[in-house]
């Protein structure tokens, strides 16, 4: 601890309220030797000098510690050099057996003014070394005289030291916070503005070139193509992704559109409900999961041109996702024979994934037409699911 | 609608490039571009003296948001057809602008032989139903259907068949396929899905009323989102 401490601007009333401490401890301090201690001082002219010097440094030092970059080492430790040079100039100020009859060393408080400051600049640690050089020097202006008292003054100066450290740093890190607070806030309204921005213009002429491309053919088409997937992929930056931020909510459920739609493509629809569709995360995940696994096959099997559509449905108790291809299709039997034959493939990694989270898995296929993979994931693991109408 | 005159319609984009490659591709397909705005306000201003047939929406303008305009040219003229044309990731608002009366929905990529013809169709009065649409509708009978009934609830249901056919819808299949399927005629299969789209309106605008006099607003018009 200590050297990174509380630089921040929430230290800076802790500064001020030193400065004020130290003000008003001078004047205690004249006061004491104006009108409580004075019988007890061998030489009062020297001891109003050195409340003098006091007053002096207290200016030296409010000045000092008002920028943060003056608030060095070397200022610190001429601080508390000071401070101890004239709390020991009570030893031949005062009478010998002065402390006895209760006088208070000439600097009387205005000595926790270097606690302070090291505290609030350093932390608890330098607080409490600075508090300990203190108290030493102050038993030693007692000379073992009036110990209880003494002993008194250097507990509330160690806990001074101790506390206001702790409490300087507890600013530091609230500041801190804050200040990222205000960075994550700034973030994401220029992210707004951004894709506001994009929305306005960029992804409306990718979307002009893609459909101007489309009809211009050959070449153009290609750049055509190339704009659209751009447009999609920006879009999914700056559109869906970020419109709930992928953060569970209380109940720590993930709203599955958010991990569907990017599997959007010039080739890939996708389409969902209006209102977000809650999973658990891990569920959420291997449907997510499944589903690629399901694309990914219809682009092998059925190659890169031919289409596919996602379907997303929130029903009571099932989350219930759909993907149709208008490929080839599968002729009848050869899913079984895969699976008969040790080729396990897409039935394996689909049903499979959909069985450990307690759902279902159909394909049906007619040759020509394409196929439709139904992933079924009941909301509580274990109640059966009825096929859909409409399922093939 | 008449076989002969040219289908009267406007455009509504805030983005200047956009809407008049809109409007070429409209008037050199022989559709009559009456009108074109750049915001929802000068829409609303516009519409009443060029009576289009068919306003095709951008659905994110500047000043108002779809729902509001699509409401707005129902009332300054109600024979209008809406088609809202929109950037993806929008989905309550396109769900909030059917609601309100649009017939149709197309995505901003969809090529161009695709969107003239579901200008030609809207103009028709047939409902436009992507695949996206179609999810959403699906989706939105589900929320009524799972709301507690209150009192006097009147959520409309779909039927199974309804149901099933919006499923093919939204996986994709064309109208045809799915008469092919079902053993229907292309009609019925249009009925269809335009049933569902009426139903919700229905609902919608039944909602609006009731909100209206719950709230001592009747009489004034534009009462509010209940969605």
């Amino acid at each position: 601890m200590g050297v990174t401490d509380a630089q921040g601007s929430s230290s800076e009333p802790l500064w001020r309220a030193i400065a004020v401490f130290r003000f008003a401890s001078v004047g205690y301090a004249a006061l004491r030797l104006a009108a409580i201690d004075r019988a007890e001082y061998s030489r009062p002219d020297w001891a109003w000098a050195v409340i003098a010097v006091m007053a002096a440094w207290t200016v030296v030092t409010t000045i000092g510690y008002a920028r943060p970059e003056r608030r060095t080492r070397g200022l610190l430790g001429a601080d508390l050099a000071v401070t101890v040079g004239l709390l020991l100039s009570t030893q031949v100020l005062q009478y010998p057996d002065a402390t006895v009859r209760g006088a208070l060393p000439v600097t009387a408080t205005w000595m926790a003014g270097p606690v302070l400051a090291w505290a609030v600049r350093y932390g608890r640690r330098a607080g409490t070394i600075a508090a300990l050089i203190v108290t030493c020097c102050d038993f030693a202006v007692q000379r073992g005289a009036a110990l209880g008292a003494a002993l008194n003054g250097a507990v509330l100066l160690l806990l001074t030291g101790v506390i206001v450290g702790h409490l300087a740093r507890l600013a530091a890190e609230v500041e801190a916070e804050r200040q990222r607070a205000i960075e994550v806030e700034a973030a994401s309204r220029e992210r707004e503005r951004l894709a506001r921005d994009i929305h306005d213009s960029v992804l409306q002429v990718l979307a002009l070139v893609q459909r101007r491309g489309a009809e211009a053919g050959g070449a153009a088409a290609e750049l055509g193509r190339l704009a659209g997937q751009q447009e999609t992929a920006l879009r999914a930056l700056v559109g869906d992704g970020w419109a709930g931020d992928q953060a569970p909510d209380a109940s720590g459920d993930v709203d599955f559109r958010q991990m569907v739609l990017p599997a959007r493509t010039h080739r890939v629809t996708v389409s969902v409900p209006a209102q977000a569709v809650l999973v658990k995360p891990a569920a959420a995940a291997e449907l997510t999961a499944a589903m690629r696994a399901a694309l990914d096959n219809v682009r092998q099997h059925c190659g890169e041109q031919t289409r596919a559509w996602v379907l997303v449905e929130d029903e009571p108790g099932v989350v219930r996702v759909t993907i149709r291809d208008d490929g080839a299709g599968i002729p009848e039997g050869r899913l079984a024979e895969a699976a008969a034959s040790g080729r396990l493939g897409i039935s394996h990694s689909i049903s499979g994934r959909l069985r450990d989270l307690g759902g279902s898995a159909a394909i049906s296929s007619v040759p020509g037409e394409g196929t439709e993979v139904e992933l079924c994931l009941p909301r509580v693991a274990g109640i059966p699911v009825a096929s859909a109408p409409g399922t093939a | 609608m008449s076989e002969n005159a040219p289908i009267r319609v406007m455009v509504v984009d805030d983005h200047p490039m956009w809407r008049d490659a809109v409007a070429r591709d409209l008037t050199e397909a022989g559709y009559d571009v009456v009108a074109t705005a750049a915001d929802g306000a000068q829409a609303l201003r516009v519409a009443g003296a060029a009576r289009p047939d068919v306003v095709v929406l951008d659905l994110q303008l500047p000043d108002m948001s779809g729902v509001e305009v699509t409401r707005g040219l129902h009332a300054t003229h109600s024979a209008v057809r809406v088609l809202v044309l929109s950037a993806s990731g929008e989905q309550q608002d396109v769900l909030d602008a059917v609601k309100a009366g649009a017939v149709g929905y197309l995505l901003k990529s969809a090529a161009r032989p695709e969107f003239l013809d579901a200008v030609r169709r809207t103009a028709d009065g047939d409902a436009v139903f992507t695949p996206g649409l179609a999810a959403l509708v699906l989706g939105e009978f589900r929320r009524l259907s799972a709301v507690p009934a209150g009192p006097g609830s009147d959520a409309p249901q779909l039927s199974q068949r309804e149901i099933e056919v919006l499923r093919m819808v939204a996986t994709g299949m064309s109208y045809k396929q799915i008469a092919a399927r079902l053993v229907l005629s292309h009609r019925t299969v249009q009925n269809h899905v335009q049933n569902t789209l009426g139903k919700l309106q229905l609902h919608n605008r039944v909602e609006l009323v009731r909100y209206a006099l719950e709230h001592g607003l009747a009489g004034e018009s534009g009462a509010g989102e209940s969605a």
